[in-house]
């Protein structure tokens, strides 16, 4: 049992974490604080919610880069929609008709992959184009800081709040919770549910899957409903923490994303990957961000320094394959016959 | 043994057609809705951007025919605009000879060559999935331009540097000239050499093709170097255009263009044709510039023009789905 | 005992007017070892489609267990007991053991969520019922295929199977795994449970079926006791026509010529070591021996896919490093891969790039042009050589047949001219006739001078087509016969045996 734990990709990971995490200690000490870890988890928050999303449609075989805009459009949509109508209430109203939206975009893309046997990547592509231009031609093209009364103070709702030597207050945002009940919903539904293991299933093996009897399509369409939801939530979360809605949200982060649910274990062909996995991914690239604040490297070679990092870690599989293939012939052929 | 000729390209051919087929339709449709669009200025303007996208949409298509694909193309294209730029401003700040633009194209083809490279050495030597190498070599690439230039946009190139762009010999844009000249070049290559041979085979089946004696590492290799050089002529006639050179320009929408441009013109593992790029190109062009022509003083037509590319490949999606019958996925 | 589980009556399918199945009725009883034999397009393809409900007939039922159907969809199939055991097994990869067994039971229940506990149960009970002990929760592609082949009866004992069908089961397998294989089949059989073997190997059908149905060109042609039937019959009526497998036929390499190939005390840590033979023009050596033996290993070694580490390899007379395909190539050395779908053959490109892509490099012009003329002029000589048939060398080669496809890939090699050639197991999955034409082929070859390296599982055709055999065993040779000396019997009782057999 604990051979598996240690073979695994999320042990690699966690590995990684705790290993940076002391180097970056070491160089930087004010590093070990409480109001780091607050830090880091509340970066991680939003896209942890949508890497969650994302990471069914990695174990289910495919790759959607689409999904950061179902975040804009229904987070941008609901917000333009909720304005003209003068709406001047809490947030609850906000991300049951973002989620709404959501839902319904991802589903459209989860009925065309279905219906006309589309690759899934090919499809987002074109959504995430369309969407984006849909919504700054039929939307809006401009930020908008307009909250209503309900949801200004949201973004300062501290679950806990510690006194820090360095930062003076530092506080863990409640949204955090979003992010572990979700987490655990995922993971419930990937392990405990026929459904789940059909993810699983088509991502190991999609013919025998489809001859199992599972049903794909079906199965798609849960997975794109849920990316589309989660996006929307995370589209919504992220707007009301940074106070302002806008049109291109994420639009160049998708590949962060997909990067964390990569760095976390999953496997680009599928049928491997965890939710407690990619939460590790997602948090792996905030400390890398913050290693390279902290140990003094200008901004301005940040993103240098998290491309070879990326360069680094996607190459670790490829090596490990290449050692096996020698190590395969460490064992000496045996003397008797 | 009978040995007739039974044309299977046909259907290879088909989808020229179609697209041949859409393009002259938009034509029509654009040129009847506005007077103005077939007139010689328009043309002219669509001439001049038009080869980037085209050049970068080669640079994409060949590695998406060897099973793989390269997220890397529009960082190398600034990369080497950025790096020949700085190179002139050091260098050659007044100067207004020649020698601007053999350092203009010099080194922006040795960037494209060492980008390439890396690419290749990922994806061939290391076996890192494409995918995955080259969206990390995107980042690399940015984030050398964004480092050297802390975010900032290189410009006050000399005068000369413009001329590439601006260029008109026999009446023709030089940009859309280099642009037809790297097609035929790459039809070449593809069609006719062993290399595209080779690449083909290697797209199709690469257990095979190891087995078939095909160095496979050594075509990955090529085919990633012939990617970061095209992608880096691009970088020279975006730079010769806008006489800047900058990491943000175009970004991930250049790279979704040429993605959706391959698929448009039907590029798979171990096939794909220069002249259906060609054409598509034309197409994603007369798009641009004819909704943008319909809907000028429209506020954000640009955008308009984006949801119509997302629409429109979906459509095509749904059609090939149709005619080609029910792929099994 | 003696009840009958399935009868099919009548059944007739036409795809794109060509018959698969004309007028066929087959029973099968009760605990009964069932044998399907016959060529590629025979039909027995189309039949066990047809049972498993894959396919529905144009005409005639489908009686199981007493019930009829002229429509028989696969769950309803599955529902009467019916199992079909693919080549890829039906399992997946990235689960577990425990979770690939319970899976189709779980999908039929209809239910949502998923137990472990119940699941590890089944699965427990399941690998109990045929003594079997695989970890349960170790991950299936960790798995060797004869375990993988095992999990597959497992699960279908498990969905309470009352027919397994086992489609060409033994091709991955050594003969050791066969032999376990069969014990597990006559467990099935104790159980009650009957077994519908697809097989193209004569050899092991008459080993291990009690009753053997024979099909050609769509019609059954012979349904009998399998104690009645001899291979030299079956091959009779599974081709129509006599085939001559005269073993005197081999022609004798010239024993004064230098060796093509000389290999000294080669090894590659892990695999094989202290392996040496010799390998003279117009000979055919045979290399053989379990899975595991290291054989393969040794071809790739020789073709320079997975390089030797010590040892020395000396190609007509000259000592040569060999460390890359190129090498092997160089010194005019081809291999023809086992898996040819997978490591031979391009299927989308057409049949005449298929044969020149080894040359490619040669059919140049002065500037590195290909001339497509002499190109299409080189795989017409080819195709017609080796007798690939096919109306157009511009169509696929997935157009073409299993056994055309191997001559494809054969093609491909002999086209390059090589002085010396690695056969990898060349007649898998390829029909009978097919198959002699194949051997004829490359006796045919060394009778040119070309000196031939043949891997191969399948003893017929080893006695049939080799001048010596060396066995392999955990990475050594033990043994290096001349065919004069060994029979099948013995040959068989080695690959099986744990204590070296001396002569």
């Amino acid at each position: 049992m604990l051979k598996k734990i240690v073979k695994s990709s999320e042990f690699v990971t966690f590995t990684i974490i705790v290993l940076l995490s002391l180097i970056i200690g070491i160089i930087n000490p004010a590093f070990f604080s409480l109001a780091t870890v607050f830090d880091v988890l509340r970066a991680s928050i939003v896209v942890s919610i949508m890497a969650f999303g994302l990471l069914l449609v990695i174990i289910a075989g495919g790759i959607d880069i689409s999904f950061v805009a179902f975040a804009a459009l229904a987070s941008y949509g609901t917000h333009m929609f909720l304005l003209s109508r003068g709406y001047n209430g809490g947030i609850f109203l906000y991300y049951a008709i973002a989620c709404v939206i959501g839902l319904g975009a991802g589903l459209l893309s989860g009925l065309i992959v279905t219906r006309f046997n589309l690759p899934i990547f090919d499809v987002s592509l074109a959504m995430m184009t369309m969407w984006y231009g849909f919504i700054r031609f039929f939307i809006g093209s401009t930020k908008n800081f307009k909250l209503p009364e309900g949801a200004v103070g949201y973004y300062s709702r501290f679950l806990v709040t510690v006194r820090d030597p360095f930062v003076g207050e530092a506080g863990l945002h409640f949204s955090i919770l979003y992010v572990l009940i979700i987490g655990v919903l995922i993971h419930c539904l990937l392990k405990y549910t026929t459904l789940g293991r059909g993810i699983y299933a088509m991502g190991g093996n999609r013919e025998v899957a489809i001859r199992s009897g599972f049903n794909i399509k079906g199965t798609l369409l849960v997975v794109f409903g849920i990316l589309g939801v989660l996006s929307a939530f995370a589209g919504v979360t992220h707007s009301f923490l940074s106070r302002h809605f806008e049109p291109t949200l994420f639009m160049t982060q998708n590949l962060d994303v997909i990067a964390a649910v990569i760095l976390g274990g999953a496997s680009v062909t599928g049928g491997k990957g965890s939710v407690l996995g990619t939460f590790m991914g997602v948090i792996l690239i905030q400390l890398i961000n913050r290693a390279m604040v902290l140990t003094g490297i200008t901004v301005e070679w940040q993103q240098l320094m998290i491309g070879l990092v990326l360069a680094f870690f996607i190459s670790i599989p490829a090596i490990r394959d290449l050692i096996n293939k020698r190590a395969s012939r460490a064992v000496e052929v045996p003397e008797e016959i | 043994m009978n040995t007739t000729n039974l044309k299977p390209k046909v259907r290879f051919e088909m989808q020229t057609l179609l697209l041949a087929g859409i393009l002259v339709f938009l034509l029509l449709f654009f040129g009847l809705n506005d007077q103005g669009f077939l007139a010689g200025r328009s043309i002219s303007s669509m001439a001049i951007q038009l080869p980037e996208i085209g050049i970068l949409s080669l640079a994409m298509m060949i590695t998406v025919m060897i099973g793989g694909i390269n997220l890397s193309i529009n960082a190398t294209a600034n990369l080497a605009a950025v790096l020949s730029g700085l190179f002139i401003l050091r260098f050659m700040p007044e100067s207004q000879g020649p020698m601007v633009i053999v350092a203009m194209v010099g080194i922006s083809l040795l960037i494209g060559v060492i980008t390439g490279a890396i690419n290749g050495f990922l994806v061939g030597y290391v076996g890192v999935p494409s995918i995955l190498a080259t969206l990390a070599t995107m980042s690399i690439f940015t984030g050398i331009g964004v480092g050297l230039t802390k975010g900032q946009t290189v410009t006050g190139f000399p005068e000369v540097v413009g001329s590439v762009a601006s260029l008109s010999p026999l009446g023709i844009p030089m940009p859309f000239l280099v642009f037809v000249g790297i097609t035929v070049i790459a039809y070449i290559l593809l069609g006719r050499t062993t290399f595209g041979f080779k690449t083909r085979m290697l797209g199709t089946n690469p257990v095979a093709s190891k087995f078939s004696g095909i160095n496979n590492k050594a075509v990955i290799m090529q085919i990633f170097i012939f990617s970061g050089v095209l992608s880096s002529i691009a970088g020279v006639l975006i730079m010769s255009r806008t006489m800047s050179a900058s990491n943000a320009y175009g970004t991930a929408t250049y790279v979704m263009l040429t993605i959706l441009i391959g698929v448009l013109a039907g590029v798979v593992s171990g096939k794909g044709s220069v002249l259906n790029i060609f054409i598509t190109v034309f197409i994603l062009q007369v798009i641009s510039t004819g909704s943008h022509m319909l809907l000028a003083g429209v506020r954000g037509s640009s955008f308009f023009k984006d949801f119509a590319w997302g629409v429109l490949l979906i459509i095509i999606f749904i059609i090939n789905y149709f005619t080609h019958g029910r792929r099994k996925e | 005992m003696t009840n009958e589980i399935l009868r099919v009556e009548n059944v007739s399918k036409a795809f794109a007017g060509v018959k698969a199945l004309d007028q066929v009725s087959l029973t099968v009883q009760e605990g009964e070892i069932l044998c399907l034999v016959g060529e590629n397009g025979s039909g027995k393809s189309t039949m066990i489609k047809i049972i498993s409900g894959v396919y529905h007939p144009d005409q005639g039922d489908i009686i199981i267990n007493g019930h009829s159907y002229k429509q028989l969809t696969p769950i309803e199939s599955m529902r009467e007991g019916v199992q079909v055991i693919y080549q890829d097994f039906s399992l997946f990869p990235n689960l577990s053991v425990a979770e690939n067994l319970v899976i189709n039971e779980q999908l039929s229940s209809g239910r949502r969520l998923v137990n472990w506990k119940e699941t590890y149960k089944t699965a427990e009970r399941g690998l109990e019922e045929i003594h079997v002990s695989i970890p349960l929760d170790a991950m299936v592609s960790e798995l060797s295929t004869a375990d993988r082949q095992l999990i597959a009866v497992t699960k279908a004992i498990l969905a309470e199977a009352r027919i397994i069908i086992m489609d060409e089961p033994t091709t991955a397998l050594t003969q050791k795994e066969i032999q376990s294989l069969f014990e597990v089949i006559n467990n099935l059989k104790a159980k009650g449970i009957s077994t519908i073997f697809v097989s193209h190997k004569l050899n092991e059908v008459t080993e291990i079926a009690d009753r053997t149905v024979i099909f050609r060109n769509g019609r059954k042609v012979m349904d009998q006791d399998a104690k009645n039937l001899d291979i030299k019959t079956m091959e009779f009526y599974m081709t129509g026509h006599e085939l001559d497998l005269d073993n005197s036929q081999l022609a004798q390499p010239d024993q004064q010529a230098a060796p093509l190939l000389e290999v000294e005390k080669l090894g590659l840590r892990g695999k094989f070591k202290d392996v040496s033979f010799q390998l003279r023009p117009g000979e055919v050596l045979g290399i053989t021996g379990l899975l595991g033996s290291g054989r393969t290993e040794l071809a790739l070694a020789l073709f320079g896919e997975t390089p030797a580490d010590s040892g020395t390899i000396r190609v007509e007379g000259r000592e040569v490093t060999i460390r890359s395909i190129q090498d092997a190539m160089r010194n005019r050395i081809g291999y023809v891969p086992e898996d040819r779908i997978l490591e031979g053959l391009f299927l989308q490109q057409t049949i005449s790039d298929n044969i020149i892509v080894r040359i490619i490099d040669q059919m140049v012009n002065k500037i590195h042009l290909i001339r497509a003329g002499a190109s299409k002029k080189v795989s017409d000589e080819w195709i017609g050589r080796l007798e690939v048939k096919t109306p157009s060398g511009e169509l696929p080669a997935k157009s073409l047949s299993g056994g055309n496809q191997q001559r494809l890939v054969l093609a491909k090699w002999l086209a390059s001219d090589p002085r010396i050639l690695i056969l990898n197991s060349p007649t898998v999955g390829v029909d009978v006739g097919s198959k002699a034409s194949i051997h004829e082929l490359i006796r045919n070859l060394a009778s040119q001078g070309m000196g031939i390296l043949l891997i191969s599982d399948d003893i017929p055709e080893l006695m049939q087509t080799c001048n010596r055999l060396i066995l392999m065993r955990r990475g050594r040779t033990f043994g290096v016969f001349d065919r004069e000396d060994i029979t099948e019997e013995q040959l068989n009782q080695e690959m099986v045996a744990d204590r070296v057999f001396s002569i």
